[in-house]
Order: C-alpha cells, then structure tokens, then sequence
C-alpha cells in the first residue's frame, strides 16, 4: 500500500502536490486498452516499397568487393542503395550537440566493425522479395583481427575498431582517452586503511526488448517533402539527425511519432529513418524499413556492457577513508551515446557517499561488438550495482550492519562530492531509515536517529589537497575474485586517521565570468565560448 | 517468389504436396514455420496446411496412448488421462505458444526447442508418418536420426505406452528464464520397475546433442538395478558420455556437460 511520509523534509517543500497517492488516467491509456492506439506500422500506403538491409556476416573485415548483379536482376527489386548513394555517410548522434565526431556509417563502405553492420539496403515490393534479393547478394570479406573484451582493446597493438578513435578509445575535449575524477589522495589513504578491499565487476549488454521493433514509413509529399511515421522516442532528435545524413534542411520532413511500442533507450538511435526516407527519395515510392525481431534482440543496441574496478580503503570504525574506481563501458563499434554513459558514470562517483579520497577512471571503449546505446539510467546503473555490491562486502569485512554501514557513511547536507559541489537534499539516510523499518531490520538507536541535515559540513565539506596527477596511465591489476569473507583480519592498527584540514577550493580551471564572451566548463563540450 | 498457401481436405493429399515440393513446410501451429517466414527464411515457399481431423484426435483410454501430430500442448494439459505428459507440455513456451504449438511440429523444433519430444523419446514412442511411398511407423530414435531428411514425409501420429505408474516417468527442464525459457538442458526418465529391480531404462537428453538422444551409459548403470544411491550416482556419473552438446547463448558445451550429471542425480533421486 501507497504511504507518503509528508512528516520527513515536510519543511522543505510546499505541500501542494497533488498527484501522488491518487489514481491518474494516462493520456494514452484509453487507445491502449481498447486496441485503438495507432502505431507506425498501421500505416499501409498506396504502392508501398518494402526496404530490408544486407548485415555483415563478421565481426570485422575489409569489404573486398560486393556484388549486387544477381541481386538486381531479382524478381521485385526496385534499388539497391550502397554506402555511397548516401548523401553524408558519416554520423554520430550526438554531432547534434557538438560532441565526438562522426564515426558510424549508413552503410559500411571500407570495412565492417561488428556482425550485422548494414552494408546495403534493398528496396523491393515485398518483404519477401527484398529477403529474396538480400540471399543472390556475395560480398567478400577479407578478416581482419578482432577484439571484444573492453581491457584488450586498450593494450598497445589490439586491432583499431574505428579509425575515428585509433587507440580504441573516446577522447574528450580533443586531449583526454578517459574521464578522470580526483578527489584528495586516495593512495596515500589505502596505504593507511586498516583493510582494503579490490573487486572486479562486470555486466553484460542488455537488449530492451520492446514489443514494436524499429523501424520507419517515409513517404513523398508534396513541394518535395517527406512524411515519416516512425517508431521513435526522440521524435526531434532523430529529424535533424535525418536532415544531417540526407544533407538536406529539417524541414523537408513531417515526422509523425507519438506512440511508441515500447523505448526504454532503443529507440533513440534513428537506425531505420534515413534508410527509410533515402528509399523513398531514389524510387518515388512510400518505403517502409522495421526490424524483424532477430534483428531486434542481435543488432539492435542494447544496454552497453561495462567492466569496473573498485578498490575501496575502510577503517575498522566503518568509515570508508578511499575509493578507487576504475571503469570501461563498452561501446561497441561505434560511438552513439557510450561517451555520454561515461561522463554521467564519472559525475556518479564515488556514489552517494562522503568518502575523503576519491579517485576515477572512467573509459569509453571501442570494440568488435554491437554498438551501444542508451537504456534507463545508463552510466549509473551498473556503477550503483558494483557500488552497492561493494558496500555489503565491506561492512561483512568491518563486521558492521550493512544498513548502518551505508548510515555512517551517507553523505549529509552539507558535505562535499567529489566533483567539488555542495551536497543539498541528500536524504540518503532517511531512505535507509525507512526501508529498515519497513522490512523490519534492526538498526541501533544511533543510527535511527541519524539525520542527513546535521553532522555534515564542516571538516566534510572541506576540498582535500589533490596531488597532481603525473604518473603513466595504471595497469590493469590481474582478476580478482570474491574472497571478502574469508580475508584475515588485518593486523596494523593505525590511529583514526584525522580529517584533513579545510584548505581553500583549488582555484578554477578557468577564471569563470558571468559576462558575454566568457568561457565555461562542461563536463560534455569543454571550455566554451559563450 | 510469393509464398503460396495449399490447404487439404485430408492428410494423404497435404503429404503428396509436401513430397513433391522441396521448399515445402507444414504448417502445424505456426511457432517455428511462421517464425521463420517472418525472419526471411526464403528456402521456404510453399505452405501446406491440412484440415484433417483425424491429425488433432487423442486416443488415451487404454494402455496404448496416441497423439495426432496437430494435438496442441494446450489440450495435452486439458486432458486428464494424460497426466504423465502434462510436466513436458507444461514447460514448452508460455500459453500463447502452448495454444498453437503441437506435438508433430515439436519433432522438428530445433535446439533449444523440442522439449516434449525429450519425454516422447523416454517413452520409446512410435511416430507415424506418411510419405511419398505410403504410410509407416518408425520408431522415434530413428525419425530422429534421420530428422533432416524428413522434411518431406508428415507425421501423422505420435503413439506410446502409458508408464506403469506415476513414478515410473520422470521429466526435468532446465531454463534459466520460467516459465518461458528455452532449455538449458532437458532430461526426462523412463524407469519400468520389475520385481524391485529398473528393467529396460530409458534416459532421453535434449540440447545435449543437434537432436534428442538417449544417455544409453546412463541406461546402462540403471539397468537391472533397484534405484538406490549408488546406482543413481553410477547413472549421474556416466550421463554425459556419448554426449556432444554445442554452445549457444543459454549456455556453454562445457557448462552443459558438467550440469548433465547434477541434474539426473536430482532427477532419479526425487528431489525438486
């Protein structure tokens, strides 16, 4: 049962929300339930071409030669479209915001960087006709070296995934290969902790399995526009990301979404759309383009895998004086939003906890796999998981409860994040109050009368002396496996160890004024003229 | 090519159809033939369908229980007197799949499909099928030998003996997704007790081989035995010889084989 507990911050917050507790219709809920909600698929038009795409058989190769003469002499074919029928072949979503570069084709042309990449698109009158043509199509593949683990793709010597990003990594701001976080001196505070705790965390791609697959109808209108029914969840973005591999102005386009069959992240990466529209533009003929669902679950994007290392310095008191995370996401072959999960993964750091000494490394990574894209909370998710994970193996290790440990160790109004800003609203401690109490967990009278508006600030919210960081990038440690619960009890005891003394912030990396023509920091663009 | 659609009176004429055409499928309930039109599967460009009754009918009121090839799962479970198969048909798909999904097409479903032809291998069933040369019974370890090369015979009928009792059949899915998952391994037991002693056992495997087979060393340590625990860890241990199963996303080769062992152990010792 639904209870909202108005006595907690009930001071922080007018009190005239009224939605909560109460049962709302959803707008759309109606259409739903009655089978009346129109998709993109419902829409059957006159004389309406059916697109499918040639994908790669490998994971990596050099297109030798593709040819298409047995393909386009079959029974409905109406085009086939190649890599160089498209007008901007290069593209990666987020150019729409000036960050990365354009790293993914259309249509591979050079070479292929992930089983299934598209190669070619046929149009034809049926389905069946263009899966017909897609079997007469011999391309010939020269293998080339592949890599899919995250770590072997960053050694010196493993094969360049896209030549984009030659060491097979993102670089931010034209300089970095990672996200670094800094934050005091957490190898000096792991040589002092009375027990450290290394893990290796790891999480597969997951697929979002939506019930509607991909997919797109575009079709000429008049004065030399298009109409595109689409399956979308990024209706706007995925116009201008049309506009730009079509080269043409976004208002060539009437995009109609509005029900999606279920998004989840998938349905942000306009695969099907420029394709779609593309068919339509060279025939003349309304195209339609969907995923089967094969495609679906093995080519669509999915979730990306990521890999993490946490290495954490705890006291025998409980508190946690360091945390070193080391984490890879993979991104697949291409970009799409991977560079994006890593930046939101390093502002997550070290989790929501008041930890002395933080440090990061946080790598978006290139390899032999189905790119990845967004999926909720992508960049926390598998961060949270391997956090959470951690914090129950060290309060095992410190022999604490693991909701008191997470209590002490919460951070308060007040406090100071790693990333240098002012922790407000935190109410950490009282979700874990809360969640004790419901599931009947004992806690201490201490720790159920803790509060995250007192106790923080102060020395807590001071910004440690952060030595400067000179030493060559670290080297993978060798796997690690579970062994928390039966670690020996370490011997050296050393005293509490002091809070370092509140020094001044560092000063900024650039002097900040907030005039016309100043520059300003972003984590995602850099330093930027405004 | 257009995919074109026959449909029959009566199963002789949909089998002359199927014989005489290589790119011939029957359409049963539509789970993997339909799937695979839908994927772009173009070997596939004609479908023949057949309104037979005498395909859908059950015969389970005596010792000799027969199944038409178009039963569906759906109505094994509806059918009291066939308790014995209602744990396999309970453990293939969701109830969309169990509703279309029949025991003929089951003989065809590849890995890691074709979970109620474990159990009908268990039970020595008899399939029935006819071909371009007339109708004939062979028994289910053959058609299953020679399963590629039965695409243009139809099954009519699957027939076996009810098991003397309740616990004298046992059957055991592994998945890792329930109640919908494709097998991680499937394992089901046929254990005919005679004067307190196993007297013909049948172990039958799926996902352990490209089709069903039997655990014939398996068989081999039950044989002529009373089913006590040394006799069930003799028959654990040699459960995957003989074995070559592949891996796929459910689960490794090596992970199969190691699990194969565990799983008949709990399987011939009762434990859930």
């Amino acid at each position: 049962m639904l209870e909202l507990r108005k006595d907690i911050f009930a001071d922080e917050r007018d009190d005239n929300l009224k939605e909560i507790g109460k049962g709302t219709q959803r707008q759309d809920m109606l259409g739903h339930i009655t089978g009346t909600s129109s998709y993109f698929g419902d829409h059957k038009l006159q004389g309406m071409l059916h697109l499918k795409v040639v994908r790669s058989t490998q994971a990596h190769a050099r297109l030798r030669r593709i040819d298409t003469t047995e393909a386009e002499r079959s029974a409905g074919v109406r085009r086939i479209i190649r890599g160089a029928d498209v007008p901007r072949n290069l593209n990666t979503l987020l150019s729409l915001i000036n960050f990365g570069k354009d790293d993914e084709p259309s249509l591979a042309v050079d070479k292929v960087r992930y089983k299934g990449e598209p190669i070619l698109a046929i149009v034809a009158d049926s389905e069946r006709e263009a899966f017909e043509a897609i079997a007469k199509v011999k391309i010939d593949y020269e293998p080339l070296p592949t890599v899919f683990d995250v770590e072997d793709a960053l050694k010196p010597g493993a094969p360049v995934v896209n030549e984009t990003y030659p060491k097979n990594a993102f670089i931010y701001h034209d300089v970095y290969d990672h996200q670094r976080l800094r934050f005091g001196d957490a190898d000096a505070a792991l040589a002092t902790a009375d027990h450290v705790l290394e893990q290796r965390y790891q999480m597969s791609p997951i697929e979002h399995a939506p019930t509607e697959t991909n997919g797109a109808i575009a079709a000429p209108d008049t004065n030399g526009r298009y109409v595109v029914y689409t399956s979308t969840q990024a209706l706007f973005f995925s116009v201008d990301t049309c506009a730009k591999i079509l080269d043409v102005p976004s208002n060539t386009f009437h995009f109609i979404g509005g029900t999606v069959g279920g998004g989840f992240g998938g349905k942000v990466d306009t695969l099907t759309e420029p394709l779609a529209i593309l068919g339509a533009m060279l025939t003349g003929r309304p195209v339609r383009y969907v995923f089967g669902r094969e495609e679906e679950m093995q080519y669509g994007p999915p979730r990306g895998a990521e890999r993490i290392y946490i290495k954490d310095g705890v006291m025998r008191d409980g508190r946690i004086v360091a945390r070193k995370i080391r984490a890879y996401f993979d991104s697949g072959a291409y970009t799409r939003l991977s560079s994006y999960a890593a930046v939101k993964c390093a502002a997550h750091l070290p989790g929501p906890y008041t930890i002395p000494n933080v440090y990061g490394d946080v790598y978006c990574v290139f390899t032999n796999r189905t790119p990845a894209t967004a999926m909720r909370g992508f960049g926390v998710t598998a961060m949270d998981f391997a956090i959470e994970c951690q914090m129950d193996k060290l309060a095992n290790l410190v022999g604490m409860d693991p909701m008191e440990f997470r209590i002490l160790n919460a951070y308060r109004d007040g406090d100071m994040k790693a990333h240098r800003r002012e922790a407000k609203n935190t109410a950490l401690i009282e979700c874990v109050q809360v969640a004790a109490e419901k599931a009947k967990w004992p806690i201490r009278d201490e720790f159920r009368r803790a509060s995250s508006r007192t106790d923080g600030g102060g020395s807590r919210a001071a910004i440690p002396p952060t030595p400067t960081d000179s030493r060559a990038r670290p080297t993978a440690p060798a796997q690690q496996r579970t062994s928390y619960d039966r670690l020996p009890p370490t011997v050296t005891r050393e005293p509490p160890r002091e809070p370092p003394p509140p020094s001044p912030p560092p000063p900024s990396p650039r002097p900040v004024t907030p005039s016309h023509g100043a520059t300003r920091f972003s984590s995602v663009f850099g330093t930027r003229r405004r | 090519m257009a995919v074109t659609v026959k449909t029959f009176a009566n199963a002789s004429e949909a089998a002359g159809a199927l014989s005489s055409d290589r790119s011939a499928r029957y359409l049963g309930g539509g789970t993997l033939v339909m799937r695979a039109l839908n994927e772009g599967d173009v070997s596939i460009s004609t479908i023949v369908r057949a309104q037979d009754q005498a395909l859908s009918r059950i015969d389970a009121s005596g010792p000799r229980v027969t199944l038409g090839a178009g039963v569906t799962f759906a109505r094994i479970l509806a059918e009291r007197d066939l308790s014995f198969l209602h744990a396999p048909a309970r453990s293939i798909g969701g109830p969309a799949v169990r509703n279309m999904g029949t025991v003929g097409g089951n003989l065809f479903a590849p890995n890691p499909y074709g979970d109620f032809t474990v159990a009908l291998l268990a039970l020595d069933a008899t399939v029935a099928v006819q071909g371009g040369f007339g109708a004939r019974d062979i028994p289910i370890e053959e058609f299953l030998q020679a399963r590629d090369r039965q695409a243009g015979t139809l099954v009519l009928s699957v027939s076996c003996t009810r098991p003397a009792s309740a616990d004298a059949f046992r059957y055991r899915k592994i998945a890792r997704i329930k109640p919908k998952g494709g097998s991680v391994i499937t394992l089901a037991a046929h254990l005919p007790i005679s004067g307190g002693r196993i007297v013909g056992a049948r172990i039958a495997l799926g996902s352990m081989a490209p089709t069903q087979i039997r655990a014939r060393a398996a068989e081999r340590a039950l044989e002529g035995r009373s089913l006590d625990t040394a006799t069930i860890a003799a028959a654990a241990s040699a459960a995957a010889e003989g074995t070559s199963p592949s891996d796929n996303a459910l689960g490794s080769a090596w992970y199969r084989r190691e699990i194969v062992g565990v799983h008949l152990r709990r399987l011939l010792s009762g434990q859930e």
